[in-house]
């Protein structure tokens, strides 16, 4: 603000001609429209108002953020909406999750969007804890395989932000019963409550609220996480639960190596783009590094801002936002995963979910 | 508790709040009064402004919105007899034909009280449950939701109507509906023809403005420049406060039916209005009155809607479950504001429960006497010729089905499923079995699907199905034991429990429908056979009565076949122009086709004066500018020349 006073005092003395054209700032005056293609009221819908004011607050030229919702398709028609009209000059952003970018992935009809060609402003954490019931016997990540009853998991659909807790059993080669149909991972949440399901996944926000009440009081035992990146592997443990290990760990501790093979392939590559880069908002291909560079920067001001701090400490334990070269060239590995790894998630899905490409 | 409940209380008479509240009430009404746009348009308005506000106000102008809705949609539903939003449905059937008998003020005034005294009830209960109300939705696991659809299905059954094949089919129709989009059981996606628009399915608004609003609003261009019904008058009240106290035990029931409805996730208030009517129908001697006019319908109805209001923001509130789209826009504005609602919410803010109950209670009261206030003069409307009320109303209702993806896909299924209502209207097939197959066939499919993969069949013994599978088994048993003490008796005239069309229905249509429908039901089947094992239960639901009986029709249709297009030529025309309007906006955007209907339809249908015409066709077009502006959803662009 200080800077932004001396400069618009700097135009004045400089004369009204340059005045008006020389706010500070590559997004004065502008208005960015961020595109969620969800509900409103959904988690997604609820990350991108919470980042709002900080953006508007931390990029240069303070510019309005407009969070408008185009829900249909389960998310394609939003982003296939963003791929016909956005603009190339940073002032539209598609902020969404994995359902949009797992149906780019596997090829499925109907998808228009080319999300690995868009480029990556900013990213946001979204962590996911598993958990079981105590009527399991099950205590710790550990004796995951020695339930004393049948494992069922409730999930919405296989193809889309199910896909990484599906692919964990299979990594860990946990024989777990999945029940797909739930309108949405609070019915799923609902039923595990009302003891017809007895292990779940759940993603940050509502952990939080919802599930650690329930670990206090002996109703819920948590397991693992999904992890978080380091060295470009998804093996460290995530913030929002450091005392719980991550996929990775409990699959050394069961097998006594690190995981490798299709499956971890697999499952590394879609779990990235749901939890590491859980919320991710895109731009155009054609958007200049200049923008990319201004989010970067904005990015860092918003992770020392000790108000956003304070508040993402309430709302995600403290989770911090990723931007940058790094962040944008592993978000487009993850979207453009190998042939055999596309071929195996198509047959996992087919085969065992009865998905139909 | 009664601390908190009077700190809430004083908490929410700060000028600030109240004014908020009040704010939210008159959006509310009004968006509760365009057909189409509902409590989700009227809180998506609002929710820009509420961030401005603390959270108490903020929350208490959402609050304010919604919970007057299913009031003011009275007005639209009983004045035109398009309903106001989808729940009030019922509403549109039984008042507007009292509206047309001249009835209007007494139908009003039941659904005004009823709809008051539905809000007062849910919040009421709510109060007294506060505590108890999350073990009541635990209790109310995946089997219990499965038998609730169920017993919605078994009070559709009552709505059928006199032409008993006719209203199967119907019934059939809506559920092949409700089947489109994503399957519950399995990943296939059915009757999308690989459609992205498809791929969720039809939205409930679409459905119902398509099925009810478009046809009548056909009815009223048709009717051009002249007033075809009966003038509406709203003098004295004095009636519909009678009838309302002799109601007043029927409408205490809707409530409770209401508030158990909300308290199902994602079924809420559209399915529970239906289960009210049902009830309505079942606890009416004289069954004959009703889909002519008969006010314990709109008693039952608006009594339950409005008692949703609250009981869908207890899972919202207590599981992070919204039970309805507009709860999950209140959800979302829970989290902004640093509440996240979960089990222990009852407990950490007892305040916020309680300004919930007090806000619903105020907006109840104030909002159906505001109701009260402003019909007289609202009614007044009804004595302009109808086409020129219905040239905004058309308008409207292209924005609030614009509301649900915001693609042309919305405007096209708008005027489909707007010709098929109005090719029921007049083929003399019920709607409202349609419309509650459309309802039911989601939750049922996913509820039987969820309970069988989970239990297996031991879910058949709980004790909550039971107890819930009585309301069904009960009712039937009683009626089957009178039927066998009768059959010995004279064979008694067939009652008339039915919704039989006010014209006698045209052949030709009649028979045009049935194929279309054999049609449909055909492709189904063929279709049908891609699907995985578990995805074909539903459709075959449907299909298997829906195939023979469509075909049955055909048959029936042709036999009885006379020319009699030319009666209803006047209103196919404007079907015609509202297809050609879709599709001219699909290619050169909104704006021209728009001022050419508006100009069509003032000029050419209502034939006002050029002048005045020009001036209020302006306004019109200026008016439903705003409106796509406010919205936040940009008009269409033309697909052929890119202009909006």
């Amino acid at each position: 603000m200080q800077n932004r006073r001396l400069t618009v005092a700097a135009a004045i003395v400089l004369g009204s001609t340059l005045a008006a054209g020389a706010q500070d700032g590559l997004f004065a005056g502008k208005t960015i429209e961020v595109v969620v293609p969800f509900g409103e009221g959904g988690a997604t819908f609820v990350s991108a108002k919470f980042l709002e004011p900080y953006l508007e607050k931390h990029l240069p030229g303070n510019p309005d953020l407009d969070v408008v919702s185009r829900p249909g398709g389960g998310s394609i028609l939003g982003a296939n909406w963003f791929e016909q009209n956005a603009k190339s000059d940073g002032t539209t952003i598609l902020f969404t999750t994995s359902s949009t970018a797992n149906p780019f992935v596997l090829g499925q009809k109907g998808v228009e969007y080319k999300l690995a060609d868009y480029r990556v402003a900013y990213s946001h954490p979204f962590s996911a804890v598993a958990y079981v019931s105590p009527d399991t016997g099950v205590t710790s990540a550990a004796g995951i395989r020695d339930s004393s009853v049948p494992l069922i998991y409730g999930g919405i659909a296989a193809a889309a932000s199910d896909l990484p807790g599906l692919l964990s059993f299979e990594v860990l080669d946990v024989d777990v019963k999945s029940v797909l149909g739930f309108n949405g991972r609070g019915p799923v949440r609902l039923a595990f409550e009302q003891g017809e399901l007895n292990i779940d996944y759940q993603f940050t926000p509502v952990y939080l609220t919802q599930v650690v009440p329930s670990v206090a009081e002996g109703r819920a035992v948590p397991l693992w996480t999904g992890g978080a990146m380091e060295d470009g592997v998804l093996k460290a443990r995530d913030p929002i639960a450091p005392e719980l290990p991550s996929v990775y760990e409990v699959y050394e501790e069961l097998n006594g190596k690190a995981p490798s093979g299709i499956e971890w392939d697999a499952f590394q590559g879609i779990a990235s783009v749901t939890y590491a880069y859980g919320l991710t908002g895109y731009m155009h291909p054609d958007t200049p590094q200049e923008v990319l560079d201004a989010f970067a920067e904005a990015v860092a001001a918003i992770n020392a801002d000790p108000e956003f701090q304070e508040e993402s400490q309430k709302v995600t334990n403290g989770a911090r936002l990723n931007a940058g070269p790094d962040t944008e060239a592993a978000v487009k590995a993850a979207l453009s995963p190998s042939a055999e790894v596309k071929d195996y998630l198509r047959n996992l899905l087919s085969s065992k979910f009865g998905v139909t490409f | 508790m009664i601390d908190n409940a009077l700190i809430a209380l004083e908490a929410l008479f700060d000028p600030v709040r109240l004014a908020a509240l009040f704010t939210g009430m008159i959006v509310g009404m009004v968006f509760g009064m365009l057909p189409g746009l509902g409590g989700v348009a009227a809180v998506s308005i609002l929710l820009p402004f509420i961030y401005y506000l603390d959270p108490y106000s903020g929350l208490a102008m959402l609050l304010g919105a919604v919970s007057v809705v299913y009031t003011s949609d009275t007005i639209t539903s009983v004045l035109i007899g398009a309903p106001g939003s989808p729940a009030s449905a019922p509403t549109a059937i039984e008042g507007h034909a009292l509206a047309k008998q001249g009835q209007a003020s007494r139908a009003l005034g039941v659904g005004f009280l009823a709809s008051m005294v539905g809000g007062l009830t849910g919040a009421a209960i709510l109060f007294v449950a506060i505590p108890v109300a999350g073990p009541i939705v635990l209790m109310l696991s995946t089997p219990e939701l499965f038998m609730f659809a169920l017993v919605g299905l078994y009070y559709a059954a009552s709505m059928i109507g006199k032409d008993l094949a006719k209203g199967l089919a119907a019934a059939c129709l809506g559920v092949l509906l409700g089947v489109v989009g994503p399957a519950q059981a399995a990943a296939d996606f059915r009757y999308t023809f690989d459609q992205v628009y498809l791929l969720d399915g039809f939205s409930l608004t679409i459905v119902a403005l398509g099925l009810f609003g478009v046809a009548e609003v056909i009815s009223m261009l048709a009717a051009g420049g002249g007033i075809s019904h009966e003038r509406v008058k709203v003098d004295h009240w004095g009636e519909g406060f009678r009838d309302f106290w002799k109601a007043k035990w029927l409408v205490l029931r809707a409530a409770v039916i209401g508030v158990f409805g909300g308290f199902v996730p994602a079924v809420g208030a559209s399915a529970s209005t239906w289960v009210a009517y049902g009830h309505a129908i079942h606890s009416t001697k004289d069954k004959s009155r009703f889909g002519k006019g008969e006010i314990r319908g709109i008693a039952a109805s608006e009594g339950a809607n409005n008692a949703t209001v609250i009981s869908d923001l207890v899972p919202t509130l207590l599981f992070s479950v919204p039970g309805g789209p507009a709860a999950a826009i209140f959800l979302g504005a829970l989290f902004s504001f640093g509440y996240y609602p979960g089990p222990r919410m009852i407990t950490q803010n007892p305040d916020l429960m309680f300004l919930i109950v007090w806000s619903v209670a105020l907006t109840s009261v104030v909002g159906a006497g505001l109701c009260f206030a402003i019909t007289p003069a609202l009614a007044r409307l009804t004595r302009i010729p109808f086409a020129i009320i219905a040239a905004p109303l058309v308008l409207i209702m292209v924005i609030g089905a614009y509301q649900s993806t915001s693609t042309m896909g919305d405007i096209f299924m708008l005027f489909l499923l707007g010709g098929l209502g109005w090719l029921m209207k007049h083929g003399g097939w019920p709607r409202a079995p349609a419309l509650v197959g459309f309802v039911l066939s989601g939750p049922m499919e996913q509820y039987f699907w969820l309970t069988n993969q989970i239990y297996g069949w031991s879910w058949l013994t709980r004790p909550g199905v039971l107890i819930i599978g009585s309301v069904i088994v009960i009712p039937m048993l009683i009626s089957s034991v009178r039927w066998l003490r009768a059959r010995g008796r004279k064979a008694e005239p067939a009652p008339e429990n039915a919704l039989p069309t006010l014209n006698a229905p045209s052949h030709g249509i009649a028979l045009v429908l049935a194929a279309i429908v054999s049609v449909m039901f055909a492709y189904a089947l063929w279709e049908t056979f891609s699907f995985n094992p578990a995805s074909r239960l539903m459709p075959g639901l449907a299909i298997l009565p829906g195939l023979p009986l469509a075909l049955y029709l055909l048959v029936r249709g042709a036999r009885g076949y006379r020319n009699d297009f030319s009666r209803d030529a006047n209103e196919l025309w404007v079907l015609v122009a509202l297809f050609l309007y879709a599709v001219a906006v699909w290619a050169i955007g909104l704006s021209l086709p728009t001022v050419a209907l508006i100009a069509w339809m003032l000029l050419v249908k209502a034939r006002m004066r050029i002048w005045t015409g020009l001036i209020y066709g302006t306004a019109v077009f200026a008016v439903i500018r705003l409106l796509f502006d406010l919205l936040r959803g940009d008009a269409p662009v033309g697909a052929l020349i890119p202009f909006s």
